[in-house]
């Protein structure tokens, strides 16, 4: 390296892209950042990147050469099961068990109705071409019947010729003895190099059949469609000159080389409200709070996470569009709460609000398209939080009449009450909703929510917080610079992370420490190898383990820190008892078993400094005053309002106070105290007026 | 006690406010529940709801998993407060009832249920209800499957005091552990309902230190009201008239060739809906039979079924119901009746009372679905000199309407259970399951056809294994609807080592051995519709759904 040389900028980018909106973010080595909102292209969401890359060079100067790292946070893997447009799959399985996958746990969701439909995702791969062949492994790992390889041969070729692009193969017992499904790939290999294979030894090396081989069909149905999307926009990065590897986020909240993410598609699931999470968790932090709760309220929903100790926690299994998936991710929670909400009167006039959403089409009664139901957006209108002139930085001109009429015909004028009355009791009624919500999110996790701080994100979250925070208990709101955008800005945050699972049924009083420091250290390996692909140095890397341990009878288990060092047997039986009774208000001594082991590599991906300090533009952060109505403040009172990115850090303000900025709206009730702190971060604290 | 004039003080918002904060405090008290109970009924078969009660016994909020546990609290409640008016409570109090003959279900169901003080007056009831894991009689788990006396179940308790002002009726808890096979888990689940109660008694106290806990009931009365209406206006909708539909049962277990009919008249008039049980057999010697709670219960399921799902189910939705259940019969026993087996009555009665009404309702009924969930459960000693039992409850298909297929082996009405893991079952037992698959032919035909049942093949891997199998439908099938044809009724049998085949007269108590096997096969939901008019069965014949022959005879399809 040239030392002398003048220095040349470096950048990483995030680019997220939505339904609506691809999201940038440009962070450089001097610690300067910018971020754009452009529309996302449908038909081919990957030109968004090549959009994003021209716009930086167009607009900031930002050369493809400089950016040393770009990361992609995607819904391509959710949209392609949301559409149904995976590839044409087969599955091959143990002979008796093909109908596995359609089967399913045999439990419903629609408890009080007697027109069902199906509880499992029967569209991946129907009957036709699931197929079973001779083989057969005991509950001990040993192999009974032998792999009827000619079978294998038979059926492969007939799923060829049904013209299926991926095979998924999952046997029983498959994550105690994986030889067979080994050998199915390699004949696969053999017959048909072009076809893609899913093992469920692999893809979720764990027991229970249906679960394992219903993740197992998700991935080979995304395999194809995900290897074609992120090999195109490799490909398009090269020829634009962007020199610096592509990389994922993944649903656990770490990001993957577009490489690795290829080889795993299911791993990508959350890759957007992941990101919201990690970026949501910094801002916390940049605050003093390692312990929150974030809410990001868009049209539809309200997804509600929790991060402790500067953890998002992680589920180990989700839901999506549905159906359970059994694939660790950022434990997101979604309500039917958002802007979009319509509210509406019942039989008996009861005002309720949601489930059912106005979305973005025709949307809010304000956006005049159409939409003639009231929702929350148009009861934000009324109250005064937003601007209709300032919605979205002014790029969606409001009409704030329609609000008006639609609150009035619908709900106002049937409840005898005035318009601005029924627009404050949408707002009581979603915001009860959505406080239950986060209550029950935090008491499910075993915590106290009033110790957290609450960060709002998305366009929505902000409008709420202060009455969310209120309702809960919560002292503290952090908004972070830009809740619009957050999720683009988490990219760069989050670590590169590879994990790895086995199963390991032992109980803790049998186990020995030598087969458990066995297991770690394949794991290890497995992981490592894929850090070598990333091109990470060894003493780079972060390692952690877990178990999932049980009671021994106990069908569910809780994630315990493991620490491979002295008796780590005893401390994974004390480690245990502790977090059971955190979480679930009790322990007993009583025989306790592993389930699965799981070993997580991380490392440090951002490649430039961390942020600098926040610098606010010059002028004068206010900007007028208009009139809001809060449940505390009784009627309308003056609000000061303020331009976000005018405010100084360090000045105090106080609420009743309307902080704007392009992606969001903050609204202050009386009673909060307001400030931008060193990051830029708005920090609202309850209980210090002025 | 002040009154307030309701329409002076309620306000829209503020009601609508307060339902949402119920409903997250009955939420908040059943998750405390799963959270803290210890048996893994519980925990994994959910089997267990917490509910609040208004000072008039009448339910606020509840949160249950599944549909058995539907407004059963509320005779169990009305027991307590009529041994125990509301003038006699004290703060710290929490009162106990499981007996099915004082408003109970059956014996391993506790109700535990705490008075909700501010400021020395009740304003409210917190409730809960948990299957536990043991309360004597003669087999472990109380649910003996030959029992022919309520004696036999267990230990009943009548109306008592779990706790009186904060202490522990240490009587009675002496007497409750001596009486279980697990006395600590029996007390750590008690515990647990305690727990949940709490939560509820404390959250409720904090809603009535905010809004002041005259107001606070006065929208408790409006909510129940308003609810009332709704549910009112719904039944309203469905022509009047009276409905009826027969079904029958298999078996009690004890006589095998005695079948049992069950019988509903739906009567729905001027926004109320009874249901009449008259004509459905007399109670039965086995454990069949149906205490008025699960009667209830399956009435309470049968209105969400049939009114709005958006009514916010509260007491109010049970006012315009009535019931007449003739006593002496399945639905309504005398004492001292066995009851503890009434899952599977419960859950035909709630279909027979929604099936009822299909001609009534075309979009919201469907053909009847198998309605069953077979019990099969295995014991013996392992290699390791460890008892082990395993057991599982396995679904058939559900029924078919206008524009619907069924769905395939999926559980229905009162009951949501979940199904064992072939992974699960064979680390637990000397068994292995040769295959699980979808029983081909078992859907009935129709333009839209019924969700098939499912087969099991256990071949058994050791000596000496008791075998339990507790059946319904092998000599009843789920009838079709509107030219659809019915699904294939259920079919078990025995294969042991030696070739004799044994087929299971529905219900069986038997000693299996190494080699033997068992094949069970669940039956099909009604199918919908001329199957002529069906215009995808290549499908069902590529996917393994129907056979060829099956598609020639009764799709017509050559």
């Amino acid at each position: 390296m040239n030392l002398s040389a003048a220095p040349v900028p470096r950048y990483e980018v995030g680019v997220d892209i939505g339904g609506t909106f691809t999201d940038v973010v440009c962070r450089s080595d001097r610690g300067m950042m910018r971020l754009v909102k452009i529309p996302t292209t449908r038909a081919n969401p990957s030109a968004g990147v090549l959009n994003a890359v021209q716009y930086m060079a167009r607009e900031w100067g930002v050369l493809p050469e400089q950016i040393v790292r770009f990361v992609h946070g995607t819904t391509v893997a959710t949209n392609a099961v949301l559409e149904r447009k995976g590839a044409k799959i087969g599955l091959i399985t143990t002979q008796g068990f093909r109908d596995t996958l359609e089967i399913g746990r045999q439990n419903r969701h629609a408890v009080y109705s007697v027109m069902l439909k199906p509880e499992t995702p029967v569209f991946l791969v129907p009957g036709a071409l699931r197929r079973e062949v001779p083989e057969r492994v005991t509950a001990s790992g040993e192999v009974l019947v032998a792999l009827d390889e000619a079978a294998v041969r038979r059926e492969v070729d007939d799923l060829v010729a049904q013209g299926v692009s991926a095979i998924a193969v999952s046997f029983l017992f498959s994550y105690l003895n994986q030889a067979h499904e080994r050998r199915v790939a390699e004949i696969i290999g053999e017959m048909h190099p072009q076809l893609m294979v899913s093992l469920s030894c692999e893809v979720d090396p764990a027991f229970r059949e249906y679960e394992r081989t219903c993740i197992t069909a998700f991935d080979a149905y995304l395999k194809p469609v995900i290897d074609r999307y992120l090999e195109n926009m490799e490909t398009d990065l090269e020829s634009n000159r962007v020199g610096s590897a592509l990389q994922i986020m993944q649903s656990r909240g770490g990001v993957a080389s577009s490489r690795i993410a290829r080889r795993r598609p299911v791993r990508l699931f959350l890759s957007g409200p992941a990101a919201g999470v990690i970026g949501g968790s910094m801002a916390g932090d940049a605050a003093g709070y390692e312990d929150i709760i974030t809410i990001d309220i868009g049209g539809t929903s309200a997804d509600i996470a929790l991060v402790s100790r500067g953890k998002p926690l992680i589920a180990a299994e989700g839901m999506l569009d549905g159906y359970a998936v059994r694939v660790p991710m950022v434990d997101v929670n979604a309500i039917g709460a958002g802007g979009g909400s319509i509210a509406w009167l019942d039989g008996a006039k009861s005002l309720r609000v949601g489930p059912a959403s106005a979305g973005s089409e025709p949307g809010p009664a304000c956006y005049g398209r159409g939409g003639e139901l009231p929702t929350v957006t148009d009861a934000s209108i009324v109250l005064g939080y937003v601007d209709p002139g300032y919605f979205a930085g002014g790029s969606l001109r409001l009409q704030p009449e329609l609000s008006r009429r639609a609150i009035e015909e619908k709900i106002a004028r049937p409840l005898g009450m005035s318009v601005e009355q029924a627009a404050l009791g949408i707002h009581r009624v979603v915001n009860a909703n959505m406080a239950e919500g986060i209550r029950f999110v935090s008491v499910k996790r075993g915590i106290d929510p009033r110790r957290f701080g609450l960060v709002p994100l998305g366009g929505g979250g902000p409008v709420h917080a202060a009455a969310l925070a209120r309702e809960l208990g919560m002292r503290r709101v952090i908004v972070p610079l830009h809740p619009g955008v957050l999720s683009a800005s988490g990219l760069l945050s989050a670590p590169v992370e590879h994990e790895a699972a086995v199963a390991f049924h032992d109980p803790l009083d049998h186990a020995s420490a030598t087969d458990l420091t066995r297991e770690l250290a394949a794991l290890d390996r497995q992981c490592a190898e894929l850090m070598r692909v990333e091109g990470i140095a060894p003493e780079a890397v972060d390692i952690q383990y877990f178990a999932d341990v049980c009671y021994v009878g106990q069908s569910y288990h809780l994630e315990i820190p493991l620490k491979p060092a002295g008796d780590v047997l005893a401390r994974v039986r004390k480690d245990f008892f502790a977090a059971h009774d955190r979480i679930y208000g009790h322990s007993a001594e009583g025989p306790v078993q592993f389930v699965n082991l799981r070993s997580v590599h991380q490392a440090r991906a951002s490649a430039v400094a961390a942020e600098g300090n926040y610098v606010p533009e010059e002028g004068d952060p206010r900007k007028g005053a208009r009139a809001i109505l809060t449940e505390k403040s009784g009627g309308f009172v003056e609000a000061q309002v303020y331009e976000r990115r005018r405010i100084r850090p360090g000045v105090t303000f106080y609420g009743p106070a309307v902080v704007e900025q392009a992606d969001t709206t903050t609204v202050i009730e009386p009673g909060w105290r307001a400030e931008v702190d060193g990051r830029g971060n708005l920090v609202l604290t309850q209980g210090e007026s002025k | 006690m002040n009154r307030v004039d309701r329409n002076e003080v309620v306000d829209p918002i503020t009601t609508e406010v307060i339902r949402n904060k119920l409903e997250g405090i009955a939420n908040e008290m059943e998750l405390t529940l799963l959270k803290s109970s210890f048996s893994p009924i519980v925990k994994e078969g959910l089997d267990t709801s917490a509910s609040l009660f208004t000072v008039k016994a009448e339910t606020l909020a509840q949160a249950c998993a599944i549909p058995v546990h539907l407004a059963t609290l509320i005779p169990t409640i009305r027991s307590m407060l009529q041994r125990y008016p509301l003038e006699t409570m004290k703060e710290g109090d929490a009162y106990i009832l499981n007996d099915p003959y004082c408003g109970g279900t059956h014996l391993p169901d506790i109700a535990i249920m705490t008075p909700v003080f501010h400021h020395g007056r009740v304003i409210a009831m917190s409730a809960t209800m948990t299957h536990h894991g043991d309360v004597g009689g003669y087999s472990p788990g109380s649910l003996p499957t030959n029992s022919t006396e309520i004696y036999q179940e267990g230990l009943r308790i009548p109306p008592l005091k779990f706790r009186e002002a904060g202490a522990y009726n240490e009587t009675l808890v002496a007497l409750l552990r001596q009486n279980s096979r697990l006395p600590d888990t029996l007390m750590g689940d008690l515990n647990a309902q305690l727990a949940a109660c709490n939560v509820g008694a404390r959250r409720l106290r904090e809603l009535a230190d905010v809004y002041g806990a005259d107001l606070l009931m006065a929208i408790f009365d409006e909510l129940l009201d308003r609810s009332e209406t709704m549910t009112r206006e719904a039944l309203r909708k469905i022509p009047e008239g009276t409905y009826r539909y027969v079904d029958a049962m298999d078996n009690d277990g004890i006589e095998l060739d005695k079948r049992i009919r069950v019988e509903v008249a739906v009567t729905v008039r001027d926004g109320t809906i009874e249901f009449d049980l008259a004509g459905t057999s007399p109670q039965v010697k086995g454990p069949m039979n149906c205490v008025p709670s699960g009667s209830q219960a399956a009435a309470y399921y049968a209105v969400r079924v049939l009114t709005d799902p958006t009514i916010p189910t509260n007491g109010g939705c049970f006012r315009p119901v009535s019931l007449k259940l003739p006593p002496g019969s399945l639905a309504n026993p005398v004492e001292p009746a066995p009851v503890n087996a009434r899952t599977s009555t419960i859950k035909r009665i709630a279909t027979s009372m929604v099936s009822a009404l299909a001609a009534a309702l075309p979009d919201r009924v469907a053909a009847p679905a198998a309605g069953t969930l077979l019990v099969v459960a295995f014991g013996g000693t392992g290699r390791d000199g460890k008892r082990y039992i395993v057991g599982e409850l396995i679904a058939g298909g559900s029924g078919a309407a206008q524009g619907l297929d069924g769905v395939d082996v999926v559980d229905t009405d009162a009951s949501n259970c979940m199904n064992l893991p072939a992974e699960a079952l064979e680390m637990e037992a000397p068994i292995r399951l040769r295959r699980v698959e979808l029983r081909r032919d078992s859907g009935g035909a129709g333009e839209f056809r019924g969700g098939l049942g499912v087969v099991r093949e256990y071949e058994i891997l050791a000596d000496g294994v008791t075998f339990t199998h507790r059946g319904e439908r092998h000599y009843s099938a789920a009838p079709g609807l509107e030219g659809g044809q019915p699904g294939a009724p259920a079919r078990s049998m025995i294969l042991r080592a030696g070739g004799a085949e044994e087929l299971i007269p529905s219900k069986a108590l038997t000693v299996l051995n190494r080699g033997d096997r068992v094949i069970v096969e669940t039956p099909g939901g009604g199918g919908y519709g001329d199957p002529r008019r069906r215009t995808t069965i290549a499908d069902d014949i590529a996917n393994g759904k129907v056979s060829a022959e099956a598609a020639r005879l009764l799709y017509g399809r050559s």
